[in-house]
């Protein structure tokens, strides 16, 4: 206890040196801990997230830009495809396609347009509000509520796409009908719509008086073969309202209206692999694949990385331990004079060993609690922590 | 008190070799030891206190000699039976001045820790007037005051026996007297005998005896 | 003994045999004569609700949100196609519930002329408005109608197919009465002439091939000067007469058309449910007034 108590009075009264030494140490062996843990994290999420969707269908390209815009809703667009697609699924009856189309953005968050299907797929529930009803509802998840600092009966407006593009995406006052309950997934930081809905926000859909009654001549083109022709004089209503919700309409052929994926949940597992077998053309525009197996072999390329991430980490610490052992020999060599006077005091080898010792302790202890400390507060926040930087 | 019969020393690298055909001192006796440097002066401290064992010959001190105890013995001797005071004080920096006092306490299982021990410490620094400084460290002490403190620190384990070397050394004239006084008032008041090496002669006066340590025979490269 | 065993094993049968509300499938449709059909094949395994008011036109009705709510909570929402119920495509509700009872004919829908689209510039692409609805006034598409009906509730329900597949059957019987009927008195002058007040016969004149042109009256609206003027100029190279309704006109258009020697008879599409009987009983009225038009 009293090489304890000399040791607490000398790392106390060189303060400087201690922090230094115990903010070395702390480092050193939270860098590869921590790492690991949100490694760990990662791919559990990650993987969590693609084993609970069955097939992922998209236009043949990048599987990767697929996974990570639909999985975790990426800013990063994929080739997208048609509602067409989904209606050949649909008519096979082997699974329920839920389409997605993720391409627009609110206050930052991922605006997610899809089906009602979806949030029983997912097991979404509603904890305030009521979910997705009419067009130009939004549900937020949890987290994204919570940031935007809205709820149930707010107005949320959807992101322009290019400010400068005068002819591009027009922003949309939707209206939030409820917020989900925390699911600790991509789905937390989303903002969900009706895919009809993502539709009117890229303007395939838009909503405005009706011109084939109007007597406003000043917004009518041509009158010709029981069609009348807009001009764009035309106001398009930039909200949805329960007043306006009746003339708000698509035109052209709706098969044709984009997507960015469509999510297969096979009826049983032969149904699953007899629509995957329907995508194995090579000629086919269009890929149907396990998530699974591409968030595995995205692992696999982490694990590598991981393995020369540790490699330099664990050098790196070695330098670090090596400078620490020089410190602490020249602390040792700067108490060679406090050494000899308790020595001629009368004090045994043993407890001047015992002294110096206890400084090491002293500090690797400190070091300790503080690298438990830091890494609980890591692995408190992983989860978030990830969520986050795969979002970007 | 202290007994030295015939003792040859020599340092396991160097030239030089100290002899000592005798010398001795009395319970209580004050002696000054003189001599040029590298005379050997300071050797003869460190022989006293078992820091040091001759090649041959006898230490006695307290009728125990010294030099047949193991390393451990002698160390728990010394502590227990003789207090060192130092040219430069020997203070830790980073303890207060209170647990500079009570330090011989805390490096060896030879001396127990108390509450005794403590108002005993307490008693003696307000003896040498430094019991106002008690939670301060060595630096915020000045030259006289850092002495007094290293006097109380040599003094807590009553010892029989106090090496001095040069205790006076760094010490303004003014200081080096009311040292002197200090030290002399514990000395008596323990009943301890003093050896101390000093070059001031204007205080050998005090002392009971003044040895120069020219008499005994030394060489080397010192 | 036998007596008790007897009358125990047909408490058991009878209350075997009654399915508790709790595990009825719960059915939304969107306009009558679907729910009629969801209610003869599915019988005491099926809840079928049709939400719509008795006084608005399920076409053209607007749910209010507790009411669409209802609707995602269903088991299985029965569509009409043709894109009939407009409110769908503005709401939010589960494709997997959802059953489009005339996908197997889609190929065979019909476009109505009298509904005026529109479109922004000249090259853009137009609105569809255009789609005629009333299906099941052809009795062949209403068959398959209920044949969707049957496969839909044979899938929630499987151990109930052989139940529904029979009670399905009893109901094809009917409409293939009812198509046999028309079929029949149409044949006794395919060429007749005939008028109707709406653009819900489309799907009756073509599938039984009569020669009917519409004009757009409603039954409860006396004509615009306009509205006659469209008769006439119908009347000008097709001269009916007979006017077909959708409901009871008013005395007047009724006496303005006699006075031009144009008889009305009713011919509802029932797409409500009826304030008494049933589709059948419906139709079978329509059927009446129509032989009398082929008189």
């Amino acid at each position: 206890m009293d090489s304890l108590y000399l040791a607490w009075q000398y790392v106390r009264f060189n303060k400087a040196k201690t922090i230094i030494l115990v903010a070395s140490i702390t480092l050193i062996a939270v860098l590869p801990l921590a790492l690991e843990s949100l490694l760990t994290e990662s791919e559990r999420q990650l993987l969590v997230r693609a084993e609970s969707t069955p097939l992922l269908i998209g236009t043949k390209g990048s599987a990767l830009d697929l996974v990570m815009n639909s999985l975790y809703f990426d800013d990063e667009i994929p080739e997208l495809m048609t509602m067409e697609a989904v209606e050949r699924i649909h008519d096979t009856q082997f699974a329920l396609p839920i389409p997605l189309y993720v391409r627009f953005q609110a206050r930052g968050h991922p605006i997610v347009g899809t089906t009602f299907d979806y949030f029983e797929f997912r097991r979404l529930s509603i904890d305030q509000g009521c979910p997705l009803t009419m067009l130009g509802d939004c549900v937020l998840g949890a987290k994204a509520a919570e940031l935007l600092g809205i709820g149930p009966g707010d107005d949320l407006v959807s992101s322009p796409d290019n400010l400068f593009d005068l002819a591009g995406v027009y922003p949309l006052k939707m209206k939030v009908a409820g917020v989900l309950a925390p699911n600790h997934s991509a789905d937390d930081l989303a903002v969900f719509v009706d895919l009809k809905t993502a539709w009117v926000i890229q303007g395939l859909g838009h909503g405005h008086q009706d011109v084939t009654r109007t007597r406003d001549n000043s917004v009518v083109l041509k009158r010709a073969d029981g069609n009348v022709a807009a001009n764009a004089k035309l106001y398009h209503y930039t909200e949805i309202t329960e007043d306006n919700l009746d003339n708000f309409h698509f035109h052209g052929d709706m098969s044709i209206y984009p997507l960015t994926a469509i999510i297969a949940v096979p009826n049983d597992e032969k149904s699953g692999a007899l629509l995957r077998g329907r995508y194995l053309d090579r000629d086919d525009t269009e890929q149907a694949f396990l998530p699974a197996e591409v968030i595995d072999g995205l692992l696999q390329n982490i694990f590598r990385i991981r393995n020369v991430i540790d490699s330099v980490i664990a050098v790196v610490g070695l330098a670090m331990v090596l400078v620490i052992i020089l410190v602490f020999t020249l602390s040792l060599r700067l108490r060679q004079r406090e050494i000899q006077t308790i020595f001629r005091l009368g004090c045994r080898r043993a407890m001047i060993g015992r002294m110096l010792l206890a400084e090491i302790v002293l500090i690797l202890s400190v070091s300790g609690v503080l690298c438990m400390a830091v890494l609980g507060v890591v692995n408190a926040n992983a989860e978030e922590l990830v969520r986050r930087l795969l979002m970007g | 008190m202290i007994s030295i019969q015939n003792i040859q020393f020599r340092y396991p690298h160097g030239e030089f070799r100290l002899t000592i055909p005798e010398f001795s001192a009395t319970q209580g006796e004050k002696v000054a030891i003189v001599g040029p440097s590298g005379s050997g002066k300071t050797t003869l401290l460190n022989l006293l206190a078992g820091i040091l064992t001759p090649a041959s010959g006898v230490i006695e001190v307290k009728k125990t000699a010294i030099n047949d105890l193991n390393d451990a013995n002698r160390r728990d001797f010394r502590i227990r039976n003789i207090g060192f005071v130092f040219q430069d004080f020997e203070l830790l920096d980073y303890l207060t001045v209170f647990d500079n006092i009570l330090h011989p306490y805390r490096i060896t299982g030879a001396l127990k820790l108390s509450e005794e021990v403590r108002q005993r410490a307490i008693h003696l620094a307000e003896r040498m007037c430094i019991a106002g400084y008690l939670k301060k460290h060595p630096g915020e002490l000045s030259q006289g005051e850092k002495q007094r403190a290293a006097i109380c620190r040599a003094m807590l384990p009553n010892p029989s026996l106090i090496l001095a070397d040069e205790a006076t050394g760094n010490l303004d004239p003014a200081n080096k007297t009311r040292i002197l006084d200090l030290l002399f008032e514990n000395v008596d008041a323990h009943e301890a005998t003093l050896v101390a090496v000093t070059h001031d002669h204007e205080l050998l006066p005090r002392f009971d005896r003044v040895v120069d340590f020219q008499a005994f025979p030394s060489g080397g490269g010192l | 003994m036998k007596t008790v065993h007897q009358i125990v094993l047909g408490m058991i049968l009878v209350f075997s045999s009654h399915v508790s509300a709790a595990e009825r499938l719960s059915v939304y449709t969107v306009n009558y004569p679907l729910a009629y059909f969801a209610e003869r094949i599915g019988d005491d395994q099926v809840e079928v609700v049709f939400p719509a008011p008795a006084d608005v036109d399920p076409a053209y009705w607007m749910p209010d949100r507790t009411t669409i709510a209802a609707y995602q909570q269903a088991d299985l929402i029965l569509l009409n196609g043709a894109n009939y119920a407009k409110w769908i495509g503005k709401v939010s509700l589960p494709r997997s519930k959802m059953v489009d009872t005339s996908r197997k004919f889609k190929d065979r829908y019909l476009y109505t002329s009298e509904v005026t689209t529109h479109s922004h510039g000249t090259e853009g692409a137009h609105a569809h408005e255009s789609l005629a609805f009333t299906t099941w006034l052809d009795f062949s598409l209403a068959k398959l109608q209920a044949e969707s009906i049957y496969e839909a509730l044979a899938r929630k329900r499987p151990m109930s197919e052989i139940e529904f597949k029979r009670n399905y059957q009893t109901l094809a019987g009917d409409l293939d009465k009812l198509h046999a009927q028309i079929t029949a008195i149409v044949a006794r002058d395919p060429d007749r002439t005939l008028l109707g007040t709406h653009s819900v016969y489309d799907y009756l004149n073509a599938g039984y091939e009569m020669n009917l042109k519409s004009v757009h009256w409603d039954p409860d609206e006396a004509p615009t000067v306009s509205r006659w003027n469209d008769l006439k100029h119908i009347l000008e190279g097709h001269q009916g007469m007979y006017m077909l309704w959708k409901s009871e006109p008013l005395l007047e258009s009724v006496s303005d058309l006699r006075k031009k020697g144009i008889e009305s008879v009713v011919f509802s599409p029932s797409a409500n449910r009826p304030d008494s009987g049933d589709f059948l009983t419906v139709m079978r009225a329509n059927i009446g007034a129509l032989a009398l038009a082929y008189k």
